[in-house]
């Protein structure tokens, strides 16, 4: 339904404009000497209701071809008939009408109208409603921008609130539990090394905090936060852990969202070194290219049949870092993650953004 | 003089295991017989060392702590460990079982040795139960062959048949027995995708490629291995409801 039919305010308010337009007709009228005032008023005012309402079908055109997608020919076109097809009806109107000045017994009906007077008449048609489709075009294109604004801010909400979830998953209480009894071995048997633990699981906690604000962090930035995390993994794991880490220093200043790479590397750590028996590696590689920011994470994976209890969620870690970036990025990236026998990867693709061209 | 007590720690973390070793120092009448790193290795050392008492963490690589118990039928002197298994504590708390919260102290850790030390040798039937009706579906099924172990996930599981005193186990054109009935692996199967369709079956639904019928008003399975299974008739009222 066209907005101002939808709306008893805005059609009132409607209605009164094109009666100003009907005055401002009959005023025409009578400074040209063509008709009295009154017989100009009722000349104009019922053409100028009508073609009020016939003007709003102007808005189902400029609907359906909304303006990024006109051509110059085709909507010339359109928009060109459309008019003429009006200023016709409206011409063929106006006489109509006042033919029906015969029928109450005035001489020359209620207007005396001359040739160029209907000329007039038929491009004040033309005019008026090339007027309704540009005003009709302002009207939609405010609409648009009102609904990106909104689709922006559901996004932002959306992003936003994945982020949090993301944060409180972050705080495992498992790794939390494991790391304090591993410092708790350690003040015994290397006092030097249970500190060195408790800061790094301090920075780590105090990073995730800290990082989890912003709406984006450099590479760097995470994968600072990422060391904290393998430094207490390692001490854990001891040699059951290895990572390989290939850094394009190029990458260093790449934004991304925060926490993006650091659950995948829990991930990889949980559901892969833990459940193996023999050593394993974590294998992270970012690249730029072109205008593209790669990053790959592969782990190995214990046989299938040997995976632990609990392991059907496995997913859904995935699943929210793919929303939180589709409602950041949209189309413009890539999330992918691949099971094969041995080995778990995962794959990002966003665009290289840094620091300074923001 | 008394033998001194017989003990094994088992946990993947050697951090976790040198805690348990060092509380365990000051303790002379007790003997560190062995460590495992893995529930395999744990499973292997309760059958070969037969300790006393065994430190049993529940999330280890390739089997887990109840796993452990399930494979090597031990029941008495098991002493828990766990850093966070909401599950686990779940059922441990409803069976009143006795568990250790990492990081514990050493009075904590000397209390649970007390109380293992009073009861040794008794068997815990509350471990049964928390075996038998695990807080989670089961997502794969330990068959011990002999020497070997083989662990089956679930979800390759074609179907079950029940026999004399065991259950065979069809999965990917081979028969596994397990001495167990076939209603206790039921309750441990998602009723989702497991359907027992007969006294001595039970079906995976992915492995289900049609119903035929059977005899004047009975129906049997057709599984993907082109095996037919008999369905009674209150085991079709139930795989009508599943599907």
């Amino acid at each position: 339904m066209h907005p101002i039919l939808a709306d008893l305010r805005h059609l009132l308010r409607y209605v009164a404009a094109w009666l100003l337009i009907g005055v401002a007709l009959a005023w025409g009228l009578w400074q040209g000497g063509l008709a009295a005032p009154i017989p100009a008023l009722v000349f104009a005012l019922p053409l100028c209701g009508v073609f009020g309402f016939v003007a709003l079908s102007s808005y189902y055109l400029c609907r359906s071809m909304p303006i990024a997608r006109r051509t110059g020919m085709l909507s010339l076109t359109v928009f060109g008939g459309a008019t003429l097809a009006v200023a016709l009806g409206w011409l063929g109107l106006g006489v109509a009408w006042n033919g029906a000045g015969y029928a109450l017994g005035r001489g020359a009906g209620l207007a005396a109208m001359t040739q160029p007077a209907w000329v007039a008449f038929f491009a004040a048609g033309i005019g008026l409603y090339v007027v309704s489709i540009l005003g009709h075009d302002v009207l939609l294109a405010f609409d648009s921008v009102r609904e990106a604004a909104a689709r922006e801010a559901q996004a932002r909400g959306l992003a936003r609130e994945s982020e949090l979830q993301l944060l409180r998953t972050q705080i495992h209480p498992h790794f939390l539990f494991n790391s304090l009894n591993s410092i708790s071995a350690l003040t015994s048997i290397d006092p030097a090394g249970a500190r060195e633990m408790t800061i790094a699981l301090a920075q780590f906690f105090r990073q995730t905090l800290a990082l989890a604000d912003r709406d984006r962090i450099t590479l760097g930035e995470e994968l600072a936060l990422c060391e904290h995390y393998l430094a207490i993994e390692k001490r854990r794991l001891g040699a059951r852990l290895t990572t390989d880490l290939r850094i394009d220093a190029a990458t260093l200043a790449a934004l991304i969202p925060p926490l993006t790479l650091q659950p995948l590397i829990e991930n990889a750590i949980k559901h892969g070194i833990h459940q193996l028996d023999e050593p394993g590696e974590v294998r992270l590689d970012a690249l730029a290219r072109d205008a593209w920011l790669h990053l790959r994470l592969v782990n190995p994976l214990p046989a299938r049949a040997c995976m632990e209890p609990g392991q059907a969620g496995l997913g859904v870690g995935l699943k929210n870092i793919r929303e939180r970036l589709e409602a950041l990025y949209g189309e413009r990236m890539r999330f992918t993650w691949q099971r094969g026998e041995t080995h778990f990867e995962v794959e990002i693709t966003l665009p290289l953004e840094r620091e300074t061209d923001r | 003089m008394t033998a001194p007590l017989r003990a094994l720690i088992a946990d993947d973390e050697e951090l976790a295991r040198h805690l348990v070793r060092e509380y365990l120092g000051g303790h002379a009448d007790i003997d560190i017989v062995g460590e495992s790193v893995n529930g395999l290795d744990a499973a292997k050392a309760l059958g070969e060392l037969q300790p006393d008492l065994v430190f049993l963490d529940i999330h280890m690589p390739k089997l887990s702590g109840l796993e452990v118990l399930e494979l090597s039928g031990r029941r008495d002197g098991v002493i828990f460990t766990t850093a966070y298994d909401q599950y686990a504590q779940k059922a441990f708390d409803l069976h009143a079982i006795d568990y250790l919260l990492k990081p514990f102290s050493k009075t904590r850790f000397d209390e649970a040795l007390a109380r293992a030390r009073a009861r040794l040798g008794q068997a815990l039937p509350a471990i049964d139960k928390l075996i038998a009706h695990p807080s989670a579906w089961v997502e794969r099924v330990l068959i011990r062959d002999r020497e070997q172990v083989h662990v089956i996930a679930v979800d390759k599981i074609d179907y079950i048949e029940a026999q004399s005193d065991y259950i065979a186990i069809h999965s990917q054109g081979r028969d596994y027995l397990k001495t167990q009935r076939i209603s206790d692996l039921e309750a441990q199967l998602d009723p989702k995708n497991f359907v027992r369709v007969h006294r001595s079956f039970i079906i995976h639904l992915a492995a289900l490629q049609g119903i035929e019928r059977f005899g004047s008003d009975g129906h049997a399975a057709r599984m993907s291995d082109g095996k037919r299974v008999p369905i009674s008739r209150s085991g079709y009222d139930r795989l009508r409801a599943a599907m």
